[in-house]
């Protein structure tokens, strides 16, 4: 079978300019402008097959959401070249259109002040999709979402979540083959974040759409995806299994122990690695295994506030895979 | 119609994506939009109001002007009323239809939320020019064929049917070069960052369709009417659908907007495309 | 370098603190504010470039209209004169309208009001000796200022290449008025949208009806002819209220059409009407205010 989505190479820069201080900057700024260019994706490669459920992880601004943006069509690449469902995106071609989506977070594609259900009626115009199968996606999403008693009010009265519920049966009532989400769960609170996650799971379930899912947070990932890609800088760095990353990443924790405020914390040194000190707070990176006796051992020395076992951040993360250099691309 | 990619998932089938889908989702976009406004009622009244305060405004101008002459730049009395009232049918329709989306336009740009238009299956000038219809300023529409029709019964005009649909086709001409204009200057948003000058713009053209074209052609005058007659065509808008009606028959005229309109059209369009990939080539 | 705009580093105070009460008023301050206000402001205006010179250049636009459309109106009349204005008159009197606008009208400003009691930020004035009205027209008075000095190099270029329209030039003293009958229009204009804005405490929408007053206003004060031209009966209703002062009461002093006694006596009602509408203002808005922490804001 071929790939649903093939991209090659793909990579686009920006020129930035720079505004200078002041009142005689502002002046210069009209007759000339200095600008530098900034390569927010640098040659990314990548392949993905129909029906699969794909995570694109990395920090803020490591143009996520500039390829996903290009596989829309809605950017030119400077360079390289995809396919999506056999088209050019950037062609923009009626029929590519119709047949994926893109959702974005915290932003609204739906008619602000309109009831959701208008914006639905014209999105079935706009996509000509025929009555009964209108109706019956309708249905079939409003009811895994639960919100099937909210489309008539306007959507500029619902909560950030119930809003999210919206984008997202507006983007899936055409039965796109392709869906492609930027930060679908950012701003949303937990109740909302699970909704969201189980109707993507259903629904790719029951018909088998591809899903491209872009996130800084690794519990959206975590839920519905078993193969990700990571992104860092612009640059692919890592192609493979969800599993394959936590290996890496699940052998360390992270100990957040609080102090007494009164005194300076103790050194803990000899317990693992101080990863940061911040007032009373100590951080102290301790192998998985060895998480029980480090912490059985500073308890019995010292008299601790409070202690939390965190996993380390994701751009630790990152920029150890990237450093341990295992793309497998 | 189906690719070539053997996918799952159901593709749609049936449904229509020929051009019928046009002035269905049209008629859908306005009858939203009107209900939207009619529960805002108190709003819709006020805005009304100072609609018809406008008129009533440029009307007193007209008739202090017309107490103390007869004539203005070759106009007799009734004759110019019939072109104010041509002017405020014009731009009302321009007004109700397309100012408030153009306005918008830049709001989208920079918030990026012109993206999702762009996604959409249907043509993105149809689906940015045509979003919204501002159906409080409709009643101008009327107002101003009101006043039109005053003017000819002042006259002692009779009913002559070949005139009127004439006077029907220059108007539309009209409307479109309109058309045409604002959405050349709506795409200078996507390189200027603020709205402001935009509006301040389209006001200023909209000052300049507003009298006959006749005081242009006198003097140093006479550049500015060879600019804006056969450049950019701004002075015909009115004044061609005015004359046709209550002066001599041009047919040189007629043809001439006729075929200023497919141009103008044509070169915003190709304009509106270019700026569009400039936006897409630009964004992040 | 920055690739953000930082504010003018070149200030004339250390860190400012939180306003102390009334300390926003004491005069020292009181400058230092406006020459800040006037720094960001021109360097705002500045980097909008683009915006900037286009915007500058199309001023022109209406006025070339307006100077052919008179001109073939006053050719249709076959008169030289029309109402008391001549041709040049009346340009010139078009001209300086523009500039009695430029010190009258207050852009925001009571939608701003109605807007702050409507979102319950005029809590603030309850609680703290702070006075609204006070801050407000020092601020639009800077503001202004900065508007004016931006605007200076088009409009000087305006009135320059118009310079034949203007016959006479006023003499010393009659300037003068003209500068006193601009002030005032300066102080009838905020305080007459300061007042109507305080209407918002008792009808939360008060902005319709300014939206009203304000289309109406622009006839009726003389921005679009001298009410000389209107039928005698209109010309008096209009010449006794106030609207005239905010356009065609300072363009016709400047012409020189208010001599002697009558120009006196016109800016005695211009002080009157600015003092009537300041202390509306004021009483309206201890009134509302007196309403507003009775209802918890």
């Amino acid at each position: 079978m071929a790939p649903i989505i093939e991209v090659t190479g793909l990579s686009k820069t920006y020129r930035v300019f720079r505004k200078k201080d002041g009142l005689k900057g502002a002046v210069q700024g009209l007759f000339k402008r200095e600008y530098k260019m900034v390569e927010a994706v640098g040659d990314v490669s990548f392949t993905i097959e129909p029906g699969e459920f794909v995570a694109f992880l990395g920090p803020n601004g490591a143009g996520k959401t500039t390829t996903l943006k290009m596989l829309s069509g809605l950017i030119y690449p400077s360079r390289g070249d995809a396919r999506v469902l056999g088209f050019t995106p950037w062609e923009r071609k009626d029929a590519f259109r119709r047949q994926f989506s893109l959702v974005m977070g915290q932003k609204n594609q739906l008619w602000w002040d309109l009831p959701a259900a208008d914006s639905f009626e014209l999105h079935k115009e706009i996509y000509g999709i025929p009555e009964r199968q209108f109706r019956e996606t309708l249905e079939e999403l409003t009811s895994l979402l639960g919100v099937a008693d909210l489309t008539r009010q306007a959507v500029r009265e619902l909560s950030l979540g119930e809003r999210m519920k919206m984008e997202l049966i507006a983007a899936l009532l055409h039965r796109p083959k392709v869906l492609l989400l930027d930060e679908p769960t950012i701003g949303l609170d937990v109740v909302a974040q699970v909704a969201i996650q189980k109707c993507l799971r259903d629904y790719h379930t029951r018909h088998n759409v591809t899903v491209l899912l872009t996130s800084h947070y690794m519990r959206d990932i975590e839920a519905l995806c078993r193969r990700v890609l990571v992104i860092t800088h612009g640059k692919l760095v890592y192609d493979g299994e969800l599993a394959g990353i936590r290996d890496t990443f699940g052998q360390e924790k992270i100990l957040r122990i609080e102090f007494p405020a009164e005194e300076p914390p103790p050194d803990l040194s000899p317990y693992g690695q101080v990863h940061g000190v911040d007032g009373p707070t100590v951080d102290l990176r301790v192998d998985r295994p060895r998480v029980a006796e480090t912490l059985s051992a500073v308890l019995a020395r010292y008299t601790i506030v409070d202690v939390s076992v965190q996993d380390p951040p994701l751009e630790q993360l990152i920029t150890k895979v990237f450093e341990q250099g295992k793309a497998t691309v | 119609m189906s690719t070539t990619i053997e996918t799952t998932g159901e593709p749609i089938t049936g449904g229509d994506l020929g051009w019928r889908r046009y002035p269905r989702l049209y008629g859908r976009l306005g009858l939203f939009t009107l209900v939207r406004e009619l529960s805002f009622r108190g709003n819709f009244l006020v805005k009304m109001s100072v609609e018809i305060l406008w008129l009533g405004i440029m009307l007193a101008f007209y008739e202090t002007v017309f107490a103390r002459t007869d004539l203005v730049a070759g106009w007799a009395k009734q004759d110019y009323l019939f072109f104010v009232g041509c002017y405020f049918a014009l731009n009302g329709m321009i007004e109700t239809l397309f100012l408030e989306n153009c306005n918008e336009f830049s709001n989208l740009v920079r918030t990026g939320d012109l993206d999702f238009l762009l996604l959409k299956p249907i043509d993105e000038q149809f689906l940015i020019t045509c979003r919204r219809v501002d159906w409080s300023v409709a009643p101008n529409v009327f107002m101003g064929l009101g006043v039109m029709a005053m003017a000819l019964w002042n006259k002692g005009w009779d009913f002559d049917l070949p005139r009127v649909v004439l006077f029907g086709l220059t108007f539309a001409c009209g409307v479109a070069i309109s058309y045409a204009f604002m959405l050349v200057l709506t795409s200078f948003s996507v390189w200027l960052v603020r709205n402001q000058s935009l509006m301040e713009m389209w006001w200023l053209f909209s000052s300049l369709a507003r009298f006959p074209r006749e005081i242009f052609q006198r003097g140093w005058a006479v550049s500015l009417d060879v600019v804006f007659t056969y450049i950019l065509p701004i002075l015909l808008v009115v004044n061609v659908p005015s004359r046709v009606m209550v002066k001599l028959l041009e047919p040189r005229m007629i043809a001439f907007i006729a075929i200023v309109t497919i141009v103008s059209l044509q070169v915003s369009r190709m304009f509106f495309q270019r700026a569009l990939r400039s936006y897409r080539s630009a964004s992040s | 370098m920055s690739y953000v705009a930082e504010p003018p580093r070149f200030d004339l105070e250390e860190p400012a603190p939180a306003p102390a009460p009334g300390g926003d008023l004491v005069p020292g301050s009181l400058w230092r504010k406006y020459y800040r206000v006037w720094r960001v402001s021109l360097a705002e205006r500045m980097t909008y470039r683009g915006d900037f010179l286009l915007g500058t250049f199309l001023r022109f636009l209406p006025m070339i209209t307006t100077i052919l459309l008179w001109q073939a109106i006053y050719e249709g009349s076959g008169q030289s004169s029309l109402a008391g204005f001549t041709y040049n008159e009346m340009i010139a009197y078009l001209l300086l309208v523009h500039i009695s606008r430029m010190f009258s009208s207050m852009p925001g400003l009571a939608a701003g009001i109605a807007r702050e009691i409507r979102d319950g930020t005029l809590k603030k004035y309850l609680i703290q000796p702070l006075d609204l009205l006070g801050y407000l027209i020092a601020y639009r008075a800077a503001h202004k200022m900065t508007y004016i000095v931006t605007a200076a190099i088009p409009y000087g270029i305006i009135f320059f290449l118009c310079r034949g329209f203007f016959d006479t030039l006023p003499s010393g003293p009659v300037f003068l008025a003209y500068l006193v009958s601009l002030i005032l229009a300066f102080l009838i204009g905020f305080y007459f949208e300061a007042a109507v804005g305080m209407v918002g405490f008792w009808f939360l929408e008060v902005t319709s009806v300014l939206y009203i007053v304000m289309t109406l206003n622009y006839f009726i004060s003389g921005q679009m002819l001298p009410l000389d031209l209107l039928p005698p009966f209109w010309v008096g209703v209009l010449k006794a209220l106030p609207f005239q002062y905010m356009a065609y009461f300072p363009a016709v002093v400047f012409l020189g059409k208010v001599q002697g006694p009558d120009l006196v006596w016109g800016l005695g009602i211009e002080a009157f009407w600015a003092l009537f509408f300041a202390v509306l203002a004021r009483v309206l808005y201890a009134r509302g205010l007196k309403r507003y922490g009775a209802y918890g804001g």
